[in-house]
């Protein structure tokens, strides 16, 4: 069983028998300590797709799922081509399959993701929970802070934009924080 | 169309819950001529807002509505067209395989808490799958399109106004509760949970060059209160001076009462979900002492509220406003913010009933569910 809070990009949930992939998963406060969370989910057998809400408490049958290694081998327009890093298998998915981590896919990253799969079938992947990126463009530093409390906003190479540390300049490369959507950790030694 | 509704409410604490499903079961009623069930977990909570009912009743009626204690073990009943929880309390479980055994599905709704952040008409009307194939539908108060709108009953700023423009209705509404200010007094209203900003703002009253009558109903802030006057108690209708400051504690007045208490005040201070949003309906300045919550989560929708409120504020106007409700529920010193505010006193007066007229504009709380059941059937 997993909680409605539990939810996450690449997990499968069984509803009325049919599977459903979750594509997105936003979490927010509501009021007097409750939560709720707005899923994006594809039935995986119909491939109909729908929004749906579940309070942080609700109870809900997961799908237990194969998971392997696996690299992104290429893009091509919207089809996302990663490989299995044992037996060199090449799976293909959508960008929308892919919609939550997408803003950190990009050519050349040589993360090794985990590859889920349903029933034979490549269904999503999940980045490792820190990776690291190049910046490819932000403003000087205002502050000249070096306290890495201040932030600032900066674009990577694929356009993706986030906050930085004020000390970050172009070129640098910085960890990212996967579970929360992408957030900045700190500026990478590479 | 009559159609029947069944409305769970579970009393968590203070008046927010019965406040709320109280209100909107009435207004059911009366305006949607609506069959309303209001099966309530804790009827102690019931009576202050109705003096009429009785809390060890079993099952009664209140202005059209039945009202029902919802037993611990719960008793098969007919499952309503509309099931509406509040506030995501848990239906009991029978009540749950009664509804998927009904032939005609009922409509379930999740009455969620009012916020003003962005998210809310994101997932206002969306629906939640369960595993058991059930399904409930996720309904937001909100203050603007693509929300459930705000609990206003259709005649309310008519009676305002007519209450405004009859002196002797004050008059006579503030004598029945003993109140008896000074025609050049400011009259303030103090509906808050603790609060350690307290202290500061009666200080900042009491040394103001206005006379102030601050009307305190009972409640959780009374300590504060009493503290500050250095007293032990503080009995409904007494009043205590302190420079130019009266402060008269009010017994707890029935909801319609406490709407005349707002109207007659120039300054509301209200807390949680129901009074807040009866002060906007005010057309007064209010201050709003928000629920607390974990991880800070309050400020968020604080601020969410304030951005949407100041928009149309100067910038001096909207910063003053701003200064004094994040002093407030900060707890800290409100000398400084409350003194700035009053620079700014007409111009927020002014904004505060724009703010009223615009909001009614868009469709009310009972009245965009009844839309929401139609369109679902």
């Amino acid at each position: 069983m997993k909680t409605g809070k539990e939810l996450k990009p690449g997990t499968v949930i069984k509803l009325e028998n049919d599977p459903w992939l979750v594509q997105k998963a936003e979490f927010t406060k509501s009021g007097r300590n409750s939560a709720i969370m707005k899923t994006k989910l594809k039935n995986l057998l119909t491939g109909y797709k729908t929004e749906i809400v579940y309070s942080a408490d609700d109870k809900l049958e997961d799908v237990i799922l194969d998971r392997k290694e696996a690299t992104l081998s290429f893009i091509s327009g919207d089809t996302y081509t990663f490989m299995d890093t044992t037996d060199y298998t090449m799976y293909e998915l959508n960008a929308e399959d892919i919609e939550a981590v997408l803003p950190f896919i990009e050519e050349g990253m040589t993360d090794v993701c985990e590859a889920i799969f349903f029933e034979e079938r490549l269904v999503s992947v999940e980045l490792p929970t820190t990776i690291v990126r190049q910046v490819d463009y932000t403003e000087g530093s205002a502050r000249g802070d070096t306290s890495g409390k201040v932030m600032k906003p900066a674009k990577l190479k694929n356009g993706t934009e986030l906050s930085v540390a004020d000390f970050v300049e172009i070129g640098d490369w910085i960890e990212i924080d996967t579970r929360d959507g992408g957030s900045y950790k700190g500026r990478a030694k590479v | 169309m009559k159609a029947s509704w069944d409305i769970f409410c579970s009393v968590v604490d203070n008046y927010g819950d019965i406040g709320v499903t109280w209100r909107l079961a009435r207004q059911l009623v009366a305006e949607h001529q609506q069959s309303v069930r209001l099966w309530v977990d804790d009827l102690s909570a019931f009576v202050p807002l109705c003096p009429e009912a009785d809390a060890t009743a079993a099952q009664q009626m209140q202005q059209g509505v039945e009202v029902l204690q919802w037993p611990g073990q719960w008793q098969s009943v007919d499952v309503a067209d509309v099931v509406l929880e509040a506030f995501a309390c848990k239906l009991p479980e029978d009540y749950l395989q009664a509804m998927k055994a009904r032939k005609k599905p009922a409509l379930w709704i999740n009455l969620e808490y009012l916020s003003a952040e962005d998210w809310v008409s994101g997932c206002h009307g969306l629906p939640s799958l369960r595993p058991d194939g059930l399904k409930r539908m996720f309904f937001f108060p909100g203050f603007g399109e693509g929300t459930g709108g705000l609990l206003r009953e259709a005649d309310l700023l008519a009676r305002r106004r007519a209450f405004e423009q009859d002196p002797q209705a004050r008059r006579a509404f503030l004598q029945g509760l003993r109140v008896f200010p000074e025609s050049s007094a400011r009259l303030v209203s103090l509906f808050a949970y603790e609060n350690a900003g307290l202290a500061s703002w009666l200080d900042a009253m009491a040394a103001g060059s206005v006379p102030t009558h601050l009307l305190v109903p009972q409640g959780r802030i009374m300590g504060d209160l009493l503290r500050w006057l250095e007293v032990n108690e503080l009995a409904p209708g007494r009043v205590e001076q302190r420079g130019a400051l009266k402060v008269q504690s009010l017994p707890f007045v029935r909801q319609q009462d406490y709407d005349h208490l707002l109207w007659s005040c120039d300054f509301n201070a209200v807390r949680g979900e129901d009074s807040f949003v009866r002060a906007q309906w005010a057309g007064r300045p209010l201050l709003w002492h928000i629920y607390e919550q974990e991880e800070d989560a309050h400020w968020v929708k604080l601020n969410a509220f304030l951005d949407l409120y100041v928009k149309d504020l100067s910038a001096p106007a909207a910063q003053a406003f701003t200064g004094l409700w994040h002093a407030w529920n900060a707890g800290s010193d409100m000398a400084q913010s409350w003194n700035l505010l009053l620079e700014h006193w007409p111009e927020i007066t002014a904004h505060s009933e724009r703010w009223c007229l615009q909001q009614s504009l868009q469709a009310d709380l009972a009245q965009a569910l009844v839309l929401f059941y139609r369109n679902w059937i």
